[in-house]
């Protein structure tokens, strides 16, 4: 079991990750201190060792991509979602940030993933691959064409 | 669009309460040191349940087991002839008639459950035994088990709960003699009468004892052995019970 410092000190690096990646798995806000709990528990009693903060960093992805995952296998959480239900204070969202964030929900489950971890952890495929357990040539694809359904709906460049 | 996703998601950020409630719940674990848990308050109940309900099933069995588990039986003969099955806790667990009699009688008495002593007793009372009794005809009583002490008692309680009546015989017999008696289709009382009867007369058949009543079988040894004319003998002077028995005359 890990002391008290590395807890805290893991809250405060990895709490933003964890929640960007509930906003894009979770169907309600209810569910976000679930997964917190069930993230940073599995942190504390976990004997891995880490080679470097890339590596935390990575390990800490997983497992709350993989705690997500296991809570919406539930039966009683199918229904669609909405931004709303999705963070504590959505009045606060600017417009442009609302259309993005709600052109990412539209996107199917499979393409959220590496949409966030290409675009804001600035991962490339290869490095997506190994987080998620999948095939390299799997993840351009799938980058291929969640970047094409964002541009139909943001509209913008063709940089991404 | 990277820009634009990238500003977009930086607003999202973990709340102050969220983490907060979060640094509550982990340092409460460190507290307590209960690290096996994986999902908050979820799998241990399901663990703690699961273990609950196979504890409560294995008592079950078992239970059951000990208590319908016959470790002796009293064989009881006069005309009616019944065996009852007896379990470690000294009580009947099932009552089987095996002549016609046998099998009304059984029909008639609700003594299963009953403690050993209740159900002689109960068995005493009823009509047909009574009526047995009264035309003096001869009742044996026999205890069969493999355990001993178990055995012992149970023939010292039979012989209290018969100390009072006339013409009752109190014997202890054995496992293996019982098997030979049921597959001859007889109790075991019975059976060790049958056989020193056809000791002396070959021709008797079991179907035939099985038919006769215990005076019927007693006064024909007797006959036979001392020439006394039948119904006048005193079957009760003649007649061993087998195996390690421990004959008495009340």
């Amino acid at each position: 079991m890990r002391c008290e410092q590395e807890v805290n000190r893991a809250l405060g690096r990895y709490a933003d990750t964890v929640r960007r990646i509930c906003m894009i798995h979770l169907k309600n806000y209810a569910d976000v201190e679930d997964i917190f709990q069930t993230v940073f528990l599995k942190y504390l009693v976990s004997p891995v060792v880490f080679e470097s903060e890339e590596h935390e960093k990575a390990w800490m992805i997983r497992v709350t991509i993989n705690a997500c995952r296991d809570l919406l296998r539930s039966f009683f959480r199918s229904r669609t979602v909405a931004l709303d239900d999705l963070i504590e204070q959505p009045s606060a969202l600017a417009p442009e940030h609302r259309e993005v964030l709600d052109a990412i929900l539209s996107l199917p489950k499979k393409y959220r993933d590496v949409v966030y971890l290409h675009y804001y952890e600035g991962y490339t495929a290869p490095q997506i691959g190994r987080i998620l357990g999948k095939n390299p040539n799997t993840v351009y694809t799938h980058l291929t064409r969640s970047k094409q359904l964002l541009r139909d709906r943001l509209g913008g460049d063709e940089d991404a | 669009m990277r820009d634009r996703i990238t500003a977009a998601l930086d607003q999202i950020r973990a709340e102050e309460g969220l983490k907060a409630r979060t640094n509550d719940y982990l340092m409460q674990q460190i507290r307590t040191g209960s690290e096996k848990r994986t999902m908050p308050g979820r799998r241990p109940a399901v663990a703690i349940l699961a273990a609950a309900c196979c504890l409560v099933l294995f008592v079950c069995v078992a239970g059951y087991r000990l208590y319908f588990t016959a470790t002796s039986a009293i064989s009881i003969d006069i005309n009616p002839s019944l065996e009852l099955q007896i379990n470690r806790f000294d009580r009947v667990i099932s009552v089987e008639g095996y002549n016609d009699d046998g099998m009304a009688l059984a029909q008639q008495l609700e003594i299963r459950f009953l403690d050993y002593q209740s159900a002689i007793e109960a068995i005493l009372e009823n009509e047909t035994v009574a009526d047995c009794l009264g035309r003096h005809e001869l009742l044996s009583i026999t205890v069969v088990g493999e355990d001993e002490d178990q055995s012992l008692k149970l023939l010292q309680g039979v012989q209290r709960c018969t100390a009072g009546q006339q013409n009752v015989h109190c014997h202890s017999g054995n496992a293996h003699e019982v098997e030979a008696a049921h597959q001859a289709g007889l109790s075991f009382g019975k059976y060790q009468a049958f056989l020193e009867l056809q000791a002396l007369d070959p021709s008797v058949t079991a179907e035939e004892a099985g038919r006769m009543t215990m005076r019927e079988i007693f006064d024909r040894i007797a006959q036979l052995t001392q020439g006394v004319p039948q119904g006048e003998g005193s079957a009760s002077s003649s007649w061993h019970g087998g195996g390690h028995h421990r004959g008495r005359h009340s």
